[in-house]
């Protein structure tokens, strides 16, 4: 057993609740005390809501002393990007549009986690309406990073990494529409997937893109990830668009065994323009999983330009339309760069906009045949460069050209949301300034077990993501 | 002839009933010609079969 219990894993932690060698308050009181010595400087939340907490984690403390059954998660105490609704409790978007909006629903992910034992202990800081790769936010002030504080977290689910990093909880939930839960993730040293697009209901989540948005978690280990995914993952009859596919057994498949996989390694987009630590940090990763039995494979990838093409648009055009009533009544109330972004999304003809998204299930289709009938998984750099930070990436504040940088970061995910491919992002190392790399694995459609067994495989045979943040040496 | 911009603004204008936030929505909104090259591109792969959506479908097909 760790000394501080903020330090386990979310596995680790439910078994020691489950075990009653630790009680739902003592992993409460650990999480808090690193929230009450670093957030002055990481900035990862934007309410908290301790008296409920402390209720939550006596409550589950109760049901483990009266023997009542309990779930997967039964004591955690987590918290999640401000954008789930929880009936009575604030949900600011990351914005001041919003900074007083109370629903009066609550997300089904949420539900189920509750379901599952865990409970919500506050709101976690985010891009404003979840638009940014980087972690900038005007109105609740930027998130810092965590392994060094003037670079970006990633976004646009920034205070989710920053919080599982800085040990503030044990998973959060982010949300991915263009690389937003695997960015933080590899900015961050934590694990991230994104799953297949249906593969999670989205009721009661604050919409981005209504094609590409997605919801998953983000946790220390791949094993977190599963825990989560399992309590999360399957048809919801609120979101009509979910998927009916069975969901399998996600731990059940973590079993370190990768003889017989093929990881393809693109040798198109991916690595263009990639800097040479990260580059290292990929071939020093992929060597691992190799000496696990996988087989590496080079190959090329069809299709990426009308990848990159159609992928760009489909959530520009997407947030512009739902955003276009409060941009023309309150355009002030955006940031600087959220605005501007916005504004020319409504400049995308309907045809394009039609046009990428006619096209998105023969690309798939396409893309699927060539790439998955030569390998199982792809394995690419997250961010193809070294983390910039806040400074050089603020448009709000920059020289014109900034927004070039801003954009860059999410150079590598966005493709997989336009081909509605499952990803997930782990920690591989780290940069010339400390900071994390990410190494991105993606799969086929509805492969999550695979991609969290590789991951976990790596995990098995590396110490990156039980490492933690300097914010605690002194 | 009216630069990219203009049409822009003018369009938006018109269309949307929104006018440019700042300069940054200025660049941002220029940028998009590297959108349209990428269409421009791109322009005769599209064929009549692709227009019924069927990413849903595509999902399925090829989760193997």
């Amino acid at each position: 057993m760790a000394e501080d219990p903020a330090s386990l894993t979310l596995v680790e932690a439910a078994e020691a609740v489950a075990t009653r060698a630790l009680r739902a308050v003592d992993l409460l009181d650990a999480c808090f005390a690193r929230l009450d010595a670093a957030e002055g400087r990481v900035n990862a939340t934007i309410w908290l809501d301790r008296e409920g907490a402390r209720r939550d984690a006596e409550a589950a403390d109760a049901a483990i002393a009266a023997g009542r059954p309990i779930g997967p998660l039964h004591g955690l105490p987590l918290a999640h990007k401000d954008m789930y609704y929880q009936a009575g409790r604030p949900c600011t978007c990351g914005s001041a549009i919003r900074r007083d909006f109370v629903p009066d629903t609550t997300a089904t992910v949420i539900e189920r986690l509750s379901a599952a034992g865990a409970y919500a202990y506050g709101g976690l800081n985010m891009a404003e309406f979840a638009q940014n790769p980087t972690g900038h936010n005007a109105h609740y002030g930027d998130c810092h990073n965590p392994w060094n504080l003037p670079y970006i977290t990633g976004g646009s689910s920034s205070g989710s990494g920053a919080a599982v990093a800085a040990r503030f909880t044990y998973a959060a939930l982010g949300s991915d529409t263009g690389g937003s839960v695997r960015l933080p993730a590899a900015a961050c040293g934590v694990t991230g997937l994104k799953p297949t697009q249906t593969r999670v209901s989205r009721a009661g989540v604050m919409p981005l893109s209504f094609s590409a948005d997605n919801v998953g978690p983000l946790a220390r280990t791949a094993r977190d990830c599963a825990r989560v995914m399992q309590a999360i993952a399957g048809h919801d009859p609120r979101d009509p668009t979910s998927a009916r596919e069975p969901v399998p057994d996600y731990e059940a498949a973590l079993d370190g065994d990768l003889r017989g996989l093929r990881i393809g390694l693109p040798q198109t987009y991916f690595n263009d323009g990639a800097d040479a630590p990260v580059l290292a940090a990929i071939e020093a990763a992929v060597a691992v999983l190799a000496a696990r039995g996988a087989e590496v494979i080079h190959l090329p990838l069809p299709l990426m330009d009308a990848v990159a093409a159609y992928g760009g648009i489909i959530s520009r055009v997407e947030g512009a339309a739902i955003h276009a009533q409060w941009m023309r009544e309150r355009p002030a109330d955006y940031a600087v760069h959220l605005s501007a972004r916005l504004y020319g999304g409504n400049a995308i003809p309907g045809t394009y906009y039609v046009e990428a998204l006619s096209r998105r299930g023969p690309i798939l289709r396409e893309f699927a045949r060539a790439v998955f009938g030569a390998v199982d998984v792809l394995a690419t750099p997250t961010i193809k460069t070294c983390l910039p930070t806040l400074a050089a990436t603020d448009i709000d504040h920059g020289p014109p050209g900034t927004e070039h940088r801003f954009m860059a970061v999410s150079a590598n995910t966005r493709p997989f949301n336009y081909l509605g491919l499952p990803a997930i992002s782990l920690n591989c190392g780290f940069d010339p300034n400390g900071c994390p790399i990410g190494l991105q694995i993606a799969g086929r459609p509805f492969a999550e077990a695979r991609l969290l067994q590789v991951a976990d495989a790596y995990q098995r045979d590396t110490d990156w993501h039980s490492r933690e943040p300097p914010l605690y040496k002194h | 002839m009216a630069s990219l911009l203009e049409t822009i603004e003018i369009s938006v204008a018109a269309w949307s009933g929104i006018a440019p936030p700042n300069e940054p929505a200025r660049r941002m909104a220029a940028d998009l010609a590297a959108s349209i090259a990428a269409f421009e591109a791109l322009r005769g792969t599209l064929a009549f079969e692709d227009e019924p959506a069927s990413f849903e479908a595509a999902l399925l097909e090829a989760k193997g």
